[in-house]
């Protein structure tokens, strides 16, 4: 593989805190595995063989994982504050190819052959994933009513065959209008504009952009700055070029500049290429008689995925969307180990719905009911229970005649006889009394009951 | 975009109504034969000189007139009766067409003639349609300069499904030719960007290119509800679109003069693109240009010149390769060379040793000996004598171009024009026998031409210049290339924008957003916009006044009359007021004495007093509403006695308040004729009462 694949799990969840206040991001389960686990799954399933995992120390201590892949572990202190583009710049030096950089949150199930065969045609800088933002089906714990999603909306946009990324803006950027420079059309005359598009946080991208990194100190993260940075890039004229027209005057400090410049990194390729465009008859483009290839050097490419899963765990909702999103992945894996693990007692087998996934060494008793979730390891759950679209972590305990629904219940919590429990988020090592009655609350702090 | 509540509702009244007699008897009347409108003019001046010999529609391109290439588009794509309106120099447009084989008996598409002198705008036309009630159903509305193969039963069917669907929401079908950026026949001027929403086919923005390097699109386009907007620049307007009859109905949608919908309201404007049909819309030479050698090229099959398509005896033509068209009787003299593209009208004689490239030459010409043509379009008549070289021009009728005459690239000899011999013409030189200074005389912004008779005898008055059409030359030098700004506006307005090799990319080597050059638009077009508000606003007013329209609908038509051109509330507050008070003197008499100007102004005021409550309405409209009123008396010396009882009325009709208005007078920063003006007698007067009257008011709450 021509790729050196990087994993960021340093991240600190900070959108979901309630979370992972008590168990750090990669680590939170999703579908009995740590987050981590999917991201290098996907790898796996790729190919990959030896993965670079960006993270921090207490994080790798914790973690317990079966894979055939060499992993190699980069620290970063907790003390520091890294952007993904600080800690892509961190490890530059074990970087010797391109590199393909995914975040440890995301979960999906795209043939990551597909971003990188864009990448190697189209000879791209980028080639990133996307995916239609499905809206929130229920609503979070916590959450008060149909909040819309306070979310700046990302502007996108591709060319007819929806492959080339020619444009990106932010609306937090953008006054009151759209602002697209004649250039690009120029070029690109049809552009479909899209909004509601998910970033995966999947990034392939050529070693030169790393050498740039490297020399441009000021921009720390991948997403919010580099990669509209190279987007943009696409379509301006290398400074290098600017120059012979510029006066020599300020010829220092243009030099200085130049150096920064992404195309300065760009490394020629072989000579047989270069008169290849002038001796073809062949050209990109229409209409006009322009030379051959009126593209730039720095070409972004993406990769939008029409159906499939693919989504990113960074808040509460999605956290528990990919619950119940990741039965039916795990299914499709095609992986040994059975949704039901051996090792777990269960009294009446036909009440465990077929897409509830349950840990290793749990116990259910009798006419219980598990619909919809996810039961973690070493639980205890006791007779006449209803659980419906939960996520139970481990060593929970829940007592006789309770009823659990979209509610997440975070490690060694206690439900006592009697509960029920709707919509809630329930915090490591917390204990509800006999017959409580809880919806739409999160309940974390010992004594804190937290009304939002 | 669909905001306004009132607005549809009173559409779907109105389309109700001209639907009704459709609705109520569905299916089984024959479906309307279908009609078009051709809008035989084209309410500018870009043809200049050329058009004041010849109306544009009768231009010839390849030998026949642009007209006619229009009624065959029409004709072919199943239009059975077509109205053709026309303005200047009707009479030949007539004339021509009855000559023609449109108005045989045996035409399939019936061509209807409606003249008037006082169209100014296809606006105008549009009403008038309405107003005549021509109509029945969706029809087609092309200018005269229109040249297609097109097939519109498509894009007519899928604008009659979406009228059904919707409800008439769907007032229009523009239809687009899709043509890369960097095609040569799409001129800078008529570049257009457009944003689309894909699933639909809705136009949701359309905007001219010309002179911008970065496009704008308000954040309003990318709702959530349009999934996929897309933006395109690859598209060429062939100003051929497919209206329903609400779109004449005066207050409903008024397109500008150049034949482009405004976006507005909850009227909706789809488009249709074609990719293989051939649409082009002649607006400048450059265009001109291109689609005569496009039709010669065989592109407008099956509109070709051999084709004979007008039916006329003359313009029978034999094809041979490299696209060579001969008509009878052409004489070519030994050793010419007519090398490829090249049309030669019937009756026609080439001397030797010629070298002829795509050109078009018209009947009955008469062309020397060692004469070069790349790119000449000569008309009918024209006598060229030996050594002559001509590049990339217009040679108009009757047009005499002595021994060794040297014609650089784009310039235009309108008709029975001299020049020569042994003269070199330099690039984009304009010759007519009209003297350019002329046209200043004419009143009339708007129209083609009017008082064309006059000039006759002054031709004779002046001289021609020698020197620029050389010693036994005739006709007057409409610009040189340099020097004279209105020179270049005119070179400008005939050729189209000139052909500046194109900015490229920009750099932008900064990663910061903040790099980007500041805002390069033109600040002219917005000004020109102001203008043609305003003549529209006041057209409408006089419409009002005419046929006594109620101030709702006024405001309606107003309205949108605002969005179309991008009016601010302020802009929009001083035309309104500087229409208002402008009326009596357009209407009557310009040289009005202040008692009857005021009781001219007073009942036009009256009636229209909530046409300005409508827009007055905070404290800066009422400032912007005086200044106006200011500007206006300023201009206006002879009536500014009046303006104290101008402004009493305004008080009184309580469209002005009197905080305001004291505010106005006590206002320090204004010039020294407005100083002037408020020491005015009875101003002073009137501001005086007005305090005092303020005065007594407070002391009335104190009690």
């Amino acid at each position: 593989m021509e790729f050196q694949a990087v994993v960021m799990a340093a991240g600190g969840g900070s959108r979901m805190t309630d979370l992972t206040s008590s168990i750090p991001k990669p680590l939170l389960p999703v579908g009995n595995r740590p987050l981590l686990w999917y991201p290098l799954n996907l790898l796996e399933r790729a190919g990959f063989e030896e993965v670079i995992v960006i993270t921090r120390k207490e994080i790798q201590k914790m973690l317990n994982l079966d894979t055939k892949m060499k992993l190699d572990f980069v620290y970063i202190s907790d003390n520091v504050d890294m952007g993904t583009a600080d800690s892509l710049r961190h490890i530059h030096q074990k970087i010797k190819t391109d590199v393909l950089v995914l975040s440890c949150d995301l979960i999906t199930d795209v043939d990551l052959y597909k971003v990188v065969d864009l990448f190697r045609t189209h000879d791209a800088t980028l080639s990133m994933l996307m995916k239609k933002a499905h809206e929130p089906t229920e609503v979070a714990p916590g959450q008060k009513g149909k909040k819309k999603p306070v979310e700046q909306r990302d502007f996108i946009g591709v060319d007819d065959t929806g492959k080339r990324l020619l444009f990106m803006a932010n609306e937090a950027d953008l006054d009151e209008e759209l602002v697209i420079k004649r250039s690009i059309l120029q070029k690109h005359p049809r552009m479909h504009i899209r909004t509601g598009l998910m970033d995966a946080h999947l990034y392939c991208l050529k070693k030169y952009v790393v050498d740039f990194l490297v020399e441009n100190r000021t921009i720390t993260s991948l997403r919010s700055e580099l990669i509209p940075h190279l987007v943009r890039k696409q379509f301006s004229v290398p400074t290098s070029l600017q120059q012979g027209v510029d006066n020599k005057d300020e010829g220092r400090k243009k030099k200085e500049q130049a150096s920064l410049d992404i195309y300065s990194f760009i490394k020629e390729d072989n000579s047989l290429l270069k008169p290849a465009p002038d001796n073809s008859c062949w050209n990109d483009h229409r209409g006009d008689m322009n030379e051959t290839l009126h593209e730039g050097k720095v070409r972004c490419y993406v990769h939008i995925m029409k159906e499939g899963l693919c989504c990113r765990v960074n808040t509460l909702a999605l956290y528990i969307e990919a619950n119940r999103q990741v039965p039916k992945l795990l299914l499709n894996l095609g992986l040994e180990e059975p949704l039901v693990h051996g090792t777990a007692q269960i009294t009446d087998r036909g009440m465990v719905g077929s897409d509830s996934i349950i840990g290793s060494s749990t116990q259910i008793g009798e006419k219980t009911s598990i619909k919809h979730s996810i039961i973690g390891s070493a639980c205890t759950i006791k007779d006449k229970v209803k659980i419906t679209n939960c996520i139970i972590m481990n060593s929970v305990t829940i007592e006789e005649g309770c009823c659990l629904q979209g509610s997440v219940i975070c490690n060694n919590a206690v439900i006592e006889k009697g509960a029920d429990i709707k919509d809630c988020l329930i915090g490591s090592d917390q204990r509800l009394e006999t017959k409580a009655k809880h919806v739409n609350e999160v309940i974390v702090g010992t004594e804190q009951l937290m009304e939002i | 975009v669909a905001t306004s509540g009132a607005e549809p509702e009173a559409e779907g009244g109105r389309g109700a109504g001209a639907g009704g007699a459709r609705g109520s008897e569905p299916q089984e009347e024959p479906p309307p034969p279908l009609q078009a409108v051709l809008v035989a003019d084209s309410f500018n001046r870009r043809f200049f000189p050329i058009s004041k010999d010849r109306p544009r529609a009768l231009l010839p391109m390849a030998n026949v007139a642009m007209i006619d290439y229009t009624l065959e588009f029409l004709t072919a794509t199943g239009v059975e009766e077509t109205f053709v309106f026309c303005c200047w120099k009707s009479a030949e447009i007539k004339e021509h067409l009855q000559r023609s084989k449109w108005c045989r008996h045996t035409s399939p598409n019936t061509v209807r003639f409606v003249t008037s002198d006082l169209y100014r705008s296809l606006g105008d036309v549009l009403r008038d349609v309405d107003a005549k009630s021509l109509v029945r159903s969706d029809f087609i509305l092309v200018t005269g300069d229109v040249v297609s193969n097109l097939n519109v039963s498509r894009a007519l069917e899928e604008h009659k499904l979406r009228r059904k669907m919707e409800k008439n929401v769907s007032v229009m079908t523009m239809i687009f030719k899709e043509s890369s950026p960097g095609h040569h026949a799409r001129c800078k001027e008529d570049d257009i960007v457009i944003a689309m929403d894909s699933a639909t086919n809705r136009v949701l923005h359309y905007q001219r290119t010309q002179g911008l390097k970065r496009f704008r699109f308000p954040m309003s386009l990318f709702q959530n509800s349009i999934e996929n907007v897309e933006v395109r620049h690859d598209l060429l307007d062939c100003h051929i679109s497919i209206c329903s009859p609400q779109v004449s109905s005066a207050h409903q949608r008024i397109l500008n003069s150049i034949g482009v919908a405004s976006l507005i309201l909850g009227n909706q404007i789809h488009m249709h693109v074609t990719t293989e049909e051939y649409g082009a819309h002649i607006c400048n030479l450059l265009m001109y240009e291109a689609v005569c050698s496009d039709i010669i090229r065989r592109w407008v099959y099956p509109l070709t010149p051999e084709m004979n398509f007008t039916d006329d005896k003359n313009q029978s033509y034999t094809h041979s390769k490299h696209n060579i068209y001969r008509g009878v009787d052409v004489s070519l003299g030994h050793g010419s060379m007519l090398k490829e593209n090249v049309l030669i009208g019937q009756g026609t004689v080439i001397g030797s040793n010629c070298s002829i490239m795509n050109s078009v030459i018209g009947q009955n010409c008469r062309i020397g000996n060692e004469v070069m043509l790349d790119g000449a379009f000569l008309w009918d008549g024209v006598h060229i004598a030996d050594n002559v070289q001509i590049q990339h021009s217009v040679i108009c009728d009757e047009v005499e171009v002595k021994e060794k005459v040297k014609l650089k690239p784009h310039c235009v000899l309108s008709s029975q024009v001299v020049v020569g011999p042994d003269i070199t013409l330099s690039e984009g030189t304009v010759i007519s026998l009209h003297p350019p200074d002329e046209e200043e005389e004419d009143d009339d912004q708007f129209s083609d031409d009017s008082g064309v008779n006059k000039e006759e005898s002054k031709v004779k008055l002046k001289g021609y210049n020698k020197k620029d059409v050389g010693s036994e030359g005739r006709g007057y030098l409409w610009k040189a290339d340099d020097k004279n700004e209105d020179d270049e506006e005119q070179r400008q307005s005939l050729w189209g924008p000139a052909m500046l090799s194109e900015e490229e990319s920009e750099s932008d080597s900064d990663l910061s957003m903040g790099s980007e050059e500041p805002d390069s638009r033109a600040a002219s077009p917005q000004l020109d916009d102001i203008k043609v508000f305003q003549n529209e606003v006041l057209g409408t007013l006089q419409r009002g006044e005419e046929e006594n329209i109620s101030c709702d609908n006024l405001v309606l038509e107003i309205n949108s009359l605002k969005y179309a051109y991008n009016i601010s509330l302020s802009e929009m507050m001083q035309v309104l007021s500087k229409v208002i008070l402008e009326f009596p003197l357009q209407q009557l008499d310009a040289n009005l004495d202040s008692q009857n100007y005021f009781s001219a102004l007073l009942p036009l005021l009256k009636n229209w007093t909530p046409l300005f409550k409508n827009y007055i309405k905070r404290s800066s409209d009422h400032l912007n509403a005086l200044f106006a009123i200011e500007e206006f008396f300023l201009e206006h010396d002879s009536l500014c006695t009046s303006i104290a009882k101008v402004l009493m009325t305004f008080y009184q009709l309580e469209i002005l308040e009197e905080d305001v208005i004291l505010n106005w007078f006590s206002l320090r920063d204004t010039s020294d004729k407005g100083k002037q003006l408020r020491k005015n007698q009875r101003l002073q007067k009137f501001i005086q009462w007005l305090e005092e009257a303020e005065e007594e008011s407070s002391d009335g709450d104190q009690d």
